[in-house]
């Protein structure tokens, strides 16, 4: 008998239009990913490779026989086995046993400080969570998320190394004691983040010991532009702040801003980008809505949100800023504007012809909301780029209305490159390396950093990894992680933030950049934190705060408790001019050609620079737009593809009757792999499709291949006697950064691609649990759209958009009612819900990591991706969507009558569809009220809760998978083997059974959640809506009893009574990880029941729910689900050459 | 040919049949009987490092329970006191007695034995873990300790009053008004709801009042704790929950 298929039903053709898409092979439809599509997990085929299917048959029935004979063994002992309760000797003030204790602490970064909530139980930090409070809440990304894992990770660095080799603290000391009394001519290397109490310990240092000197280094910080925007400001260092809640329009020349190049909150941004509608007081109003305008070459997430993205290689993206520049001057003449732009000019023909129009509306636009607008430059940009930001801001009036200048209070400092000349000339001859980055595999091939460590007389490293540059020098100090250490930072705009640690620094030598700062400046010896003494650094920023921020005595205690005080450690600048950037035609005069591509050296979405590389949860999150795990690869767009050759290879193209492709995106998946020379320089790493990147550009993500023992090209080997990494970051992607250059940091030109015969098994998500439907992210635009009307008419129908525009209404047979006819969600107090807005969320990946942090999910290692295992409840779905064809007043697509191309449809221009949008989707489970998992659960183990809930009793799943093959929305997650017990990142560790190497007692397992059960083996999971959270918040309200009868005075606690509304939590003080991890509070969670019909009275979720844009996925099926979703709005500018196609590609979706 | 045979071998496959069935039928009923938790978990009674007597603190003395398991209202584990809350009285009281050597141990800075190390109690009570009881939910809505601990508060040696299976727990979820009592008799172990009704009249006015306008209850026989129990069930709102997700998750 075969499987019975369902038959979703037919498009006509007239409509049919693949116009959204996930992957390369299903924009070319493939029968591989058809066949993908309607199954739940990948076929065992592809799946099952020569270890499981050894396993299978013979070596199951040879285990079981073996385990009951064990079984047998261990049933001697019946009684279960003693345990014991360990209470406090001396109970510690706050801590409750079982309840989390919060603080507030900061996590240090270049861009500014990230201003946190640390979740602790019995002192042990779980899950960060943004500071809600801060005036500066930037929300929490990925990265944030991830960061709590650096402290608990098996491979950090903890013992101090002399020369490589591992010394104890007493020799360090020897050394360390008389290097302190006198550094001599020392270069101290330092983060580029801020911190006043550093800043005031080096300038004692530098008071103290004039010889030693001060240099700044991370790996992707922009020194030159800096400096120049320094120089525009006549300051020694300038911090520009966007204000992106008052800014209207926005232009942003290359500048990831929301993300990788974050300068301030991007929560501001989406408020601006709800158009008065952030609390679902309102539908989005178009005027209050920003416009955004991005000029970028490989997509971005910021690019993904822009209403107009233009697509032009990174060194065009200087040409289109002369342009814009030129017709701002012609609308609004200004000084700097003048100065700037003279003797540049940029003109577009033949296929760019479109840009000169993009450029004239684009410019208009912004000269006619001065004031309102804003022009960002990313951190990749050169610096004549970013002088020519500061510029058009200035002509836009800009400064202090959208964007903030401040100026650094701290002393200057060097760059790398000054600190070679210092090392070469002799004023500097021993070096102290406090930077988070790893200079000797991160700095610039040219700056050959390995030669300044050779020529000084003593290096000392201070760090959290045993990375590269730690083994290389002198010595290696194991640092501290932030959650374990004191210290003090700055937000984006200045304000005076607290790193307090959590607790006592797991091993027992690490220390901070504090204390070694303290140590020099007073001369003594280092001093590890002890329970009865805090470290130095306490004591310094103590004397810091109070001496530069506080008014009073009690301020300490308020900043310890608030986690930043009101006093801001920036001061003003205010911008003066910029020179004549004529330098700068030469940057975009050549344009990259298929001999001659461009490569961009990015920032990755999970390593950052490379510091990330050790850590699971990061490594393991999909990229945010190529969806690659646990590698970096080359990332050209389609075209690129073909002209390199390898488009075919990658897209795998098939007939019906061909045999099962070689190519696909599981356990067998192999991209090809290819050699990208760059003047000397060749790296070899394999090559995917990223959509929407400009032509004849090679993205190049930088941070891995830190350590490989397989052979390949393109990454250090891996020395077992000095691991740079752990099991996580081996044998992870290709080091990319020799084709660094000091003078061409991020941007190279001229490459070559040479695609060679060799392939590389790439673990990629992007296909992994694909959807049938159609229209399963929304979007509409605010403008006129010629089938589907106006925004409001458009707003009314976006619960008509793909499937759902021909399905009658959903008339259940089911009755969920119990045999007395009450209902079986029957809850009256609280019912849950959760809604989605898609038109602020980004697609980032700080929900999918907070859920891991929250629900204890495991990670899985690359082979188990790979074959379609991950376990993300959460799973972060990236549509590519283009209209690609014209339609007409009845939503049909418009055919040619007559002339050359009669019978042809009308398609939409090439430069359009060749840069299509992106829409991200968070998928997991919804909770459906008939949830189709439930029915088919053998054992009852996925059954409904009172308050609506589709729960999990892991503790009863046998684990048939049937609720998996059921769920359409494909949320659930089957735990293959135990993923938790033993570590799947040892090479077929998995499949060696009981024999495997355990993952017990590694420092991980403090990270986990003490609320929530950790799965085995053969256990199905999924998301319940953190039911621990909403289970502990009712518990709290059950105190009401209590608290009702002594405020009625009586002494009978029996008489006072307790009501429904009692006991109901109040209004949206519950929150999911997921919501409030998310950094543009894109998700609504509450309770769908409510006190009142007032609008003020309901919960967030409730308005949200209200929207005319609130949809539901996959309604067709009937799910009745908890969790809809709002569709994106794109507010385009009517006169831009492409408005008429932006946010209308799924609306003609049938 | 002689009977290969002998008659007799006629009754040895029904004679195999009832030993199969007796032992059968006996491996069930010991299984039935020493294997579940009723008889598993029931009177275990593990010897404490110290030999504390909850009969002597709480009925001579007259210590409240939350004395020591002074989280019960706020958190979901009863915490065990720590060794400074024993040492308040201790270190005045019967200091020297050789039972509180491991206490000594672990605060006394002036015992020669200090260490500062944490008593090793031994667990008598535990939920499995993936069932997360938690007690403030219910202390702070009418159940008492003694409901699930039994009457603690003559214990010498604290043992395993009742069997705690999910059975047991889903009995009290079904029908609460078998031991919800007023929130100030949660902690007096003593408790009669008979004597509470006598000395509160005016609940008692309330539960007659209750029961006698109730259709469903009214025609019934119930005891007073039954009464009192429905009475405070309807009045407070109590509705446990059945579901999986309420203790599992």
């Amino acid at each position: 008998m075969s499987k019975r298929v369902l038959h979703h039903p037919d498009v006509p053709e007239q409509e049919a239009d693949l116009s959204v898409w996930r992957s390369v092979r299903e924009h070319e439809d493939t029968i591989k990913f058809r066949h993908q599509a309607i199954r739940e997990f990948q076929d065992e085929e592809d799946t099952m490779d020569e270890d499981e299917r050894e396993l299978s048959r013979r070596n199951f029935v040879k285990l079981m026989g073996a385990s009951t004979a064990l079984a047998g063994l261990g049933l001697v002992s019946c009684r279960r086995p003693e345990s014991y309760i360990l209470p406090y000797a001396d109970g510690p003030e706050w801590i409750v046993p079982g309840r989390p204790l919060f603080y507030a602490t900061t996590m240090p970064a270049a861009g500014g400080a990230i201003p946190l909530v640390a979740t602790t139980y019995e002192s042990r930090p779980t899950k960060l969570a943004p500071n809600a409070k801060h005036p500066d809440n930037m929300g929490t990304d990925a990265m944030v998320q991830a960061s709590i894992l650096n402290l608990y990770s098996p491979s950090r660095s903890k013992e101090f190394l002399n020369k490589g080799a591992k010394a104890s603290k007493a020799d360090f000391d020897a050394f360390f004691n008389g290097f302190v009394k006198n550094p001599g001519k020392l270069g101290v290397v330092l983060g580029n983040d801020e911190s006043p109490t550093r800043n005031r310990l080096a300038a004692q240092i530098a008071k103290k010991f004039p010889s030693v000197k001060f240099y700044n280094y991370e790996a992707l910080e922009n020194v030159a532009a800096e400096e120049a925007i320094a120089k525009a400001f006549g300051a020694s260092k300038v911090k520009l702040t966007p204000k992106l809640e008052k800014a209207d329009r926005i232009l942003s020349f290359d500048s990831d801003f929301i993300e990788l190049d974050a300068q301030s909150s991007s929560l501001q941004y989406s408020k601006k980008r709800q158009g008065g509608g952030e609390n679902y007081d309102q539908e989005i109003d178009k005027k209050k809505m920003n416009r955004h305008y991005q000029v970028e070459a490989v997509f971005s997430l910021t690019g993904g949100m822009a209403d107009h993205r233009l697509r032009v290689a990174p060194s065009q993206v200087a040409k289109v800023a002369v342009a814009v520049a030129r017709e701002v001057l012609a609308l609004k003449p200004t000084a700097a504007l003048t100065q700037a732009v003279s003797g540049l000019s940029a003109s577009f023909t033949g296929d760019e012809d479109y840009i000169t129009d993009w450029v004239r509306e684009c410019a208009k636009d912004l000269v006619a909301k001065a004031g309102k607008s804003l022009v960002l430059a990313g951190s990749n940009q050169p610096a004549e780029v970013h002088l020519l930001a500061l510029a058009l801001n200035d002509a836009l009036g800009a400064f202090g209305k959208t964007i903030n200048a401040y100026a650094s209070k701290s002393s200057p400092t060097g760059s790398l490159l000054d600190l070679k000349k210092d090392v070469d000339g002799g004023a500097v001859d021993s070096l102290l390396l406090l930077t988070p980055s790893n200079p000797l595999f991160d700095a610039a091939a040219d700056v050959d950093f390995a030669s300044i460590l050779d020529k000084v007389k003593v290096s000392v490293h201070l760090g959290e990894r045993t990375d590269k540059t730690a083994y290389a020098c002198d010595w290696h100090i194991p640092a501290n992680h932030y959650l374990e250490s004191w210290g003090d930072a700055l937000t984006a705009n200045g304000y005076y933030s607290i790193v307090q640690p959590l607790i006592l620094p797991l091993y027992p030598d690490t220390f901070s950049e504090m204390d070694i700062l303290t140590a020099l400046t007073n001369g003594v010896a280092l001093e590890a934190a002890t329970a009865e003494a805090p470290s130095a650094g306490y004591e310094e920023v103590k004397t810091t705060f109070t001496k530069q921020f506080a008014k009073s005595a009690s301020d300490w205690n308020n900043l310890l408790k608030n986690g930043f005080a009101k006093e801001r450690g920036y001061a003003g600048a205010t911008f003066g001019t910029v020179p004549s950037l004529k330098s700068l035609a030469a940057k975009y005069e050549k344009t990259p050609s298929k001999d001659a591509l461009e490569v961009i050296l990015a920032k990755d979405h999970s390593v950052a620079d490379g510091r990330y590389i050790d850590n699971a949860w990061l490594q393991e999150a999909p990229d945010p737009v190529v969806k690659l795990t646990w590698d970096n690869a080359a990332i050209v767009s389609p075209k690129t593809a073909k002209s390199i050759g390898v488009y075919k290879e990658i897209a795998q193209l098939e007939t019906d009757n061909a045999g099962r492709p070689e190519i696909g995106e599981a356990g067998k998946a192999r991209a090809p792999m290819a050699e990208i020379k760059v003047g000397d320089t060749t790296v070899t790493l394999p090559v995917i499709i990223g959509y929407g990147q400009a032509d004849y550009t090679i993205s190049l993500p930088v941070g891995y291949g830190q350590a490989s023992d397989d052979g390949r090209k393109s990454s250090d080997s891996f020395d077992e006697a000095k691991p740079t990494v752990g099991h996580v970051g081996k044998n992870t992607g290709f080091n990319v950064y020799p084709l660094r250059k000091e003078t061409s940091q991020f941007l190279l030109a001229g490459a070559k691609v040479t695609p060679t015969k060799e392939k590389y098994p790439i673990a990629s998500t992007q296909e992994h649990h694909a959807m049938y439907g159609r229209a399963l992210a929304r979007e509409i635009s605010t403008m006129e759209s010629p089938s589907k009307g106006d925004y409001k008419k458009q707003l009314k129908k976006v619960g008509q958009q793909g499937m759902d525009s021909h399905i009658p209404e959903n008339i259940p047979l089911y009755k969920s009612k119990d045999t007395e006819k009450n209902d079986l969600i029957s809850d009256k107090i609280h019912q849950w819900g959760m809604a989605i807005d898609l038109n602020t969320c980004t697609g980032c990946n700080a929900c999918l990591i907070a859920c891991q942090a929250e629900n204890n999910i495991p990670v899985v290692g690359k082979e188990q991706v790979a074959k379609g295992r991950e376990m993300h409840w959460i799973r972060m779905d990236r549509y590519y969507a283009a209209q690609t064809k014209e339609y007409d007043s009845h939503g049909h697509k418009i055919k040619y009558k007559e002339g050359e191309k009669a019978g042809e449809y009308k398609k939409v221009p090439k430069w359009v569809t060749e840069n299509p949008a992106v829409l991200p989707q968070p998928v997991a489970c919804t909770q459906c009220e008939s949830a189709p998992c439930e029915t088919v659960c053998p054992v009852n183990a996925t059954v409904h809760t009172e308050e609506g809930l589709n729960a999990m009793a892991y503790n009863r799943c046998i684990g048939t998978r049937y609720c998996a093959n059921n769920c359409p929305l494909k949320a659930r997650r089957f735990n293959f083997f135990d993923y938790n017990k033993r570590n799947p990142l040892i090479k077929k560790n998995l499949y060696k059974g009981p024999f495997g190497e355990k993952k017990v007692g590694s420092p991980e397992s403090l990270q986990r959640n003490p609320n929530v059960s950790v799965r085995m083996r053969g256990v199905m999971e999924k998301c319940t809506y953190c039911v621990q959270a909403l289970e502990l918040a009712k518990i709290k309200q059950k105190q009401i009893t209590k608290k009702k009868a002594e405020s009625a005075g009586s002494s009978v606690i029996a008489a006072a009574s307790v009501n429904a509304a009692d006991l109901r939590i109040a209004r949206d003080s519950v929150q999911v990880a997921c919501q409030s991890a998310c950094p543009s509070d894109a998700i609504s969670f509450g309770n769908l029941l409510r006190d009142g019909d007032n609008t003020p009275d309901k919960d967030r979720v409730v308005k949200a729910k209200e929207s005319k844009r609130n949809y539901e996925l996959l309604k067709y099926v009937g799910l009745f689900a908890r969790t809809t979703y709002l569709a994106r709005v794109k507010n385009p500018n009517p006169e831009m050459p492409d408005a008429k196609y932006i946010g209308l590609a799924t609306i003609n979706i049938h | 040919m002689a009977n290969f045979f002998p008659r007799w071998t006629n009754y040895i496959p029904l004679k195999l049949a009832i030993c199969a069935g007796i032992a059968v039928v006996g491996v069930i009923a010991a299984f039935a009987y020493y294997a579940t938790p009723e008889t598993q978990r029931v009177g275990y009674m593990p010897s404490q490092p110290i030999p504390y007597n909850h009969e002597l603190h709480v009925q001579q003395l007259g210590l409240d329970c939350r004395y020591c398991h002074s989280f019960v209202e706020h958190s979901g584990h009863a915490n065990i006191p720590t060794a400074n809350t024993c040492w308040n009285c201790h270190q005045h009281v019967k200091k020297d007695s050789p039972k509180l050597e491991p206490l000594r141990r672990a605060i006394d800075e002036t015992y020669e034995g200090y260490d500062g190390r944490p008593i090793e109690w031994v667990r008598v009570h535990q939920a499995p873990d993936y069932a997360y009881f938690n007690h403030s939910a219910h202390v702070n809505r009418g159940i008492s300790c003694e409901s699930c601990h039994g009457d603690v508060h003559e214990m010498e040696e604290v043992y395993h009053a009742k069997s705690l299976t999910m059975g047991f727990c889903i009995d009290c979820h079904r029908e609460p008004e078998n031991n919800l009592r007023p929130l100030e008799e949660v902690y007096n172990l003593d408790y009669d709801p008979d004597e509470y009704l006598e000395q509160n009249r005016d609940v008692a006015t309330l539960v007659n009042d209750f029961i006698a306008n109730n259709d469903k209850l009214s025609g019934k026989k119930l005891s007073s704790q039954q009464k009192l129990g429905h009475y405070l069930k309807d009045h407070w709102n109590v509705a446990p929950k059945e579901s999986c997700a309420t203790c599992h998750r």
